[in-house]
């Protein structure tokens, strides 16, 4: 259908936008535009230095590498376990097939709150498992072993969803062909599959670092908010906002906006440039 | 020709997730590490303590400690309404010293079986390390003219409170304002409650604590604000305080209980823990409490600060049967059985 639209055409229809997208812009000037500009009005209110000095104290410092940390493992870590389960469900056929594959979506319906109690009974020292744990003195909650679990946790569909398509639609042939002339199937996976994802997993690590840069709902609660231990990014901004100290909680909330901003410009620069 | 383009293009993501893995990794490459890490304390505190721990205490105990030689220590600290501190204390955070903003906060602590009971009662006075009373902020140039609880009642009033769930500053205002009418008057214990009903009709909005009630006053939110005298002496001393503190003839003065966590202090840390609990009520540490706008237990050093106000008739909670009977009879009977469900005061 779109293959019929000429070049003409959609210039002609160029000239008629703008009173549509002058509503769209009037729309999202309010909603989305002008508060994110206000975050850096705020943040650089007192002037370069004073956003320097809130951006240069040791717990924001701390918040911002130590979500970065947590963003890179998470982005890691789910990208081995998100190839594999997507390869698994792409590749074999086996009861409770459909089931799993809702199961591992789950986590994106799921509210961020409700994913932190649940950890938080399940390996928290009075949690089902952390009951068990304690006596040996391991903690996963309330340290930084918590703060990854959840991030794993609330994430793990990104890798997902970037990856399967990709794997449902690669050719088996090629994969059958590697096997005939002797190649295991690590080998197949090494050589044949995992070029193909390459795209898929760079555009499902990305979103999965950017999410996870800004997770607060599971992370409020595992956590237990401790500065310069895990205190993440978005806590730090929550915990300034609230005792008032704007300035501080602006100056980190302006870096991790240009990050997300960033992050985000390559995605649709990687996406667009393959969907072309 | 296909296959270079895009690799110059995805040099640019590459460098810079490799610099931000850098830096977000710095502190702990081998290299750039110089010592051992020090000892730590991990201190949870209610919502207000943030500023004079942080500023003054925790600065003051580490050159202390280390002129008697205990060597660099260091503080690892969490601060949020008393109610949340004490639920993540109940949930295994790893506390080791917590401030809270009332004995009955430590109490359910000792229900739970986290300290044993009444522990706080064997450090110096009762546990309790410092007070301030409870006041009413309005804005500048007090428009309503609010002078004491009783203005609060008025129909138009607007009024900003913390949540008593979350908030121990929360259940002190509620003291405050049951007390502020049932003192001194014939009605006793209605009056109490008539004077309840008449604050809690206004309330126009609940934060999870006494600082983050006073960031919405702040944010422009309602007439008057019920919170802690130290709120307003702490923002005027850095000069952003954009309302008026008013002080009512009657009001509650709050005292802040200590506990200590023993089941999360390692044997090793435990002369370290027990000296800064120690610190807390020296002359030095409570001075500190004085110039941060606390009022010290001890009360000449309150002489320090002239920014103190004045209370006609400051009263305790001990003048109604202490906190296991207070929360009882005035916050769970009176405000949340009676006031709360009143039609009025929906």
């Amino acid at each position: 259908m779109t293959a019929t639209v000429t070049h003409a055409e959609l210039a002609r229809r160029g000239d008629r936008a703008a009173v549509p997208v002058a509503i769209v812009l009037l729309v999202l000037l309010p909603l989305i535009l002008m508060p994110l500009a206000a975050v850096f009005v705020f943040a650089f209110r007192g002037g370069p230095d004073a956003f320097l000095g809130a951006l240069g104290s040791r717990e924001a410092q701390f918040a911002l590498r130590f979500s970065l940390l947590i963003a890179f493992a998470t982005a890691g870590i789910n990208a081995v376990l998100g190839t594999y389960t997507a390869y698994v469900l792409s590749r074999y056929r086996f009861r409770g097939e459909r089931p799993l594959g809702i199961l591992v979506n789950l986590p994106v319906a799921i509210p961020t709150v409700v994913v932190g109690t649940s950890l938080l009974l399940l390996w928290g020292p009075i949690g089902l498992f952390g009951r068990l744990l304690e006596p040996f003195g391991l903690q996963p909650m309330f340290a930084p072993a918590g703060v990854l679990l959840a991030h794993l946790f609330v994430t793990f569909p990104y890798m997902l969803g970037a990856v399967k398509p990709v794997l449902d639609e690669a050719q088996e042939t090629y994969e059958e062909a590697a096997r005939t002339i002797g190649a295991n199937r690590w080998q197949t996976f090494r050589w044949i599959i995992l070029p193909a994802l390459k795209g898929g997993l760079f555009s499902g690590a990305l979103l999965t670092f950017a999410h996870s840069l800004g997770e607060f709902g599971a992370t409020v609660l595992v956590s237990g908010n401790l500065r310069l231990r895990t205190q993440t990014a978005p806590l730090y901004i929550f915990a300034q906002f609230e005792a008032g100290n704007i300035a501080a909680a602006n100056a980190v909330a302006a870096v991790l906006a240009t990050l997300s901003f960033v992050i985000f410009f390559f995605l649709l620069r990687y996406t667009g440039r393959r969907s072309r | 020709m296909e296959t270079m383009q895009p690799r110059r293009r995805e040099l640019l993501p590459a460098m810079l997730f490799a610099a931000l893995l850098v830096y977000a990794a710095w502190p702990w490459l081998p290299f750039s590490r110089a010592a051992a890490a020090p000892p730590t304390i991990v201190f949870y505190g209610f919502s207000i303590l943030a500023d004079v721990m942080q500023e003054g205490i925790f600065p003051a105990f580490q050159k202390q400690w280390a002129a008697e030689g205990g060597g660099p220590v260091e503080f690892v600290s969490s601060f949020g309404g008393s109610g949340t501190v004490t639920n993540q204390v109940i949930m295994g955070v790893p506390a080791q010293v917590a401030l809270l903003s009332l004995e009955s906060d430590a109490d359910r602590l000792a229900g739970a079986g986290v300290v044993a009971p009444d522990s706080w009662k064997q450090l110096p006075n009762a546990g309790v390390v410092n007070l301030t009373p409870f006041i009413i902020l309005v804005r500048p140039g007090n428009p309503l003219h609010i002078r004491d609880f009783q203005d609060l009642t008025r129909r138009g009033v607007r009024i900003v409170h913390p949540d008593p769930a979350t908030s121990g500053g929360a259940n002190w205002a509620i003291v405050a304002e049951y007390g502020a009418g049932a003192r001194g008057q014939p009605g006793g214990p209605a009056a109490g409650e008539a004077m309840l009903a008449g604050v809690w009709k206004n309330v126009v909005a609940q934060a999870a604590s006494a600082r983050a009630a006073r960031t919405q006053f702040e944010n422009g939110f309602g007439d008057a604000l019920v919170t802690y005298e130290q709120e307003a002496i702490s923002d005027r001393q850095r000069g952003k305080l954009a309302a008026v503190p008013v002080y009512p003839s009657r009001t509650i003065l709050s005292e802040h209980t200590l506990v200590v966590v023993d089941r999360n202090v390692r044997p090793r840390d435990r002369a370290l823990v027990a000296s800064f609990v120690r610190f807390l009520w020296s002359e030095e540490a409570q001075r500190i409490f004085v110039k941060f706008g606390f009022r010290s237990v001890h009360e000449p050093w309150n002489a320090d600060n002239p920014a103190f106000g004045t209370i006609a008739d400051p009263f305790r909670i001990a003048d109604f049967g202490g906190w296991r009977k207070a929360r009882r009879e005035i916050v769970d009977d009176i405000w949340k059985e009676r006031v709360m469900k009143r039609p009025a005061a929906r």
